[in-house]
């Protein structure tokens, strides 16, 4: 039999016996009352699960839109909190933190995603979908909710390069605890999730599972935001602790991020340089 | 056997079927029904769509006619239509439709037909007895039901198969 005969002939056979069956069905429905209740029961649950997975998958595909809008919710509501923190710290009352919209104190935010992302280098990069026309700036931070994503070093029209976390040159001030020491926090060189908190004084007080912060010691990074938790610890040459930190945010997994820029930094970086340049300007006098 | 005689003996065991479903009422775990095999002993030279038909009109028939519910045994016979090439070509092979033979017990032998039976017997049990429960009844009672009503119709199905192909053996 020809193959598209035989097609045929099966789709009639199919199709005659869908209808036989349901005329049967539809015979019992009438003809029983169990019978009808228990057809309709397992239509019901047919049509919910049909339902059900169409909707499935239509979330599925509409996971991407919703990300996105979740994002921009977290970077708002990430926003009111910072501006709520700096109105409550004022002196001035509660609208003495707000400058502009997307401005929180001395922070500019801006929210992003990574459009690409190297992971298994020594020096890993980032790129992201903002530039100088959304107003990044060469020197700001790259952050997420729950860790410091990096640093960006270039700047295009719509496009910012970034140095990573996950690189062995990078490093951020951060602090044990609130109130804690502070220290410089890197990457441990292999893992995706790991980093160690170096030149940590002997006589500091810590215990594993106390949250790492931002120290706010930078005009790149704002203070206080988490970045890990303290999972174990050692002595580096004998005079300073070094302790190990699983970060709260997986760098192998991210996607969406937001662009920290510090507004008074034009100020704040001639006065260091002023400070370095005074320093050196005393060496050579002293000599 | 000429078609119209097979109709005509095929027509009784559908009536002696009605009197089984109406005044053979021994226990409710016993379902006795030669529909399927009936089904299974059309000629092989009509087509699946012919052996449904045939199928639906048998089972309305008895459900018309006998006490249960209008189309249950339309409703469990339709699929058996529906199958009985496949389980023709799986039990007896290709050869069967190449010469468009009809089985018999005394071609085949008893073990290949009784496959051939309750594979479609069993089929037919487990529709009507979901349907004739409707949900209602738990598990363990058609089950139970299942395992008396498949070796009892069973043997009843041979015995039905081995007189409507008699007049095949004794040419």
């Amino acid at each position: 039999m020809p193959r598209k005969s035989r097609t045929i002939s099966i789709i009639l056979t199919a199709a005659i016996f869908i209808l036989l069956e349901v005329a049967a069905l539809s015979m019992i429905v009438r003809g029983g009352d169990l019978q009808g209740i228990w057809v309709s029961r397992f239509s019901h649950r047919v049509m919910g699960a049909l339902w059900g997975s169409s909707e499935s998958v239509r979330d599925y595909f509409s996971l991407k839109s919703q990300n996105q809008e979740l994002a921009q919710e977290n970077y708002r509501l990430s926003l009111q909190v910072a501006r709520m923190q700096n109105a409550i710290e004022s002196a001035g009352g509660p609208e003495a933190g707000l400058v502009g919209d997307g401005f929180a104190g001395d922070f500019r935010f801006i929210p992003g995603a990574i459009v690409k992302m190297s992971k298994n280098k020594q020096h890993n990069y980032i790129i992201i979908n903002k530039g100088y026309e959304d107003g990044v700036r060469p020197q700001s931070g790259i952050i997420t909710s729950r860790g410091a994503i990096g640093i960006v070093e270039a700047v295009e029209r719509n496009y910012s390069y970034g140095i990573a976390f996950m690189n062995s040159s990078f490093n951020v001030s951060a602090r044990i605890g609130s109130e804690g020491v502070v220290g410089p926090l890197s990457w441990d060189g292999h893992s995706t999730n790991k980093a160690i908190l170096r030149e940590i004084p002997l006589q500091t007080r810590f215990a594993q599972g106390d949250t790492v912060f931002t120290s706010g010691y930078s005009t790149i990074f704002p203070p206080d935001i988490p970045l890990g938790i303290v999972t174990g610890s050692g002595i580096q040459d004998g005079t300073m602790y070094e302790i190990y930190v699983t970060l709260l945010e997986d760098h192998a997994a991210l996607r969406y991020i937001t662009i920290v820029d510090h507004t008074g930094r034009d100020e704040i970086i001639p006065l260091e340089n002023m400070e370095a340049n005074g320093e050196a300007k005393e060496e050579t006098d002293e000599k | 056997m000429k078609s119209s005689r097979f109709f005509a003996i095929y027509l009784c065991y559908v009536l002696l079927q009605v009197l089984l479903c109406n005044y053979l009422n021994l226990t409710y775990y016993l379902t006795l029904s030669i529909l399927p095999v009936l089904v299974l002993l059309i000629p092989v030279r009509y087509s699946t769509i012919t052996a449904m038909l045939i199928a639906a009109a048998s089972g309305f028939l008895v459900d018309f006619l006998g006490d249960g519910v209008l189309g249950l045994n339309m409703l469990a016979l339709i699929p058996v239509g529906l199958v009985r090439n496949g389980l023709l070509n799986l039990v007896f092979g290709q050869e069967v439709f190449a010469h468009k033979e009809d089985v018999t017990i005394q071609k085949y032998g008893i073990i290949k037909f009784s496959t051939y039976i309750i594979i479609a017997q069993a089929l037919f049990l487990i529709i009507y007895i979901a349907a004739d429960g409707a949900g209602t009844r738990p598990f363990w009672f058609n089950a139970l039901r299942f395992a008396i009503s498949l070796p009892a119709g069973t043997l009843l199905s041979l015995f039905i198969a081995d007189t409507l192909t008699k007049d095949y053996r004794d040419r």
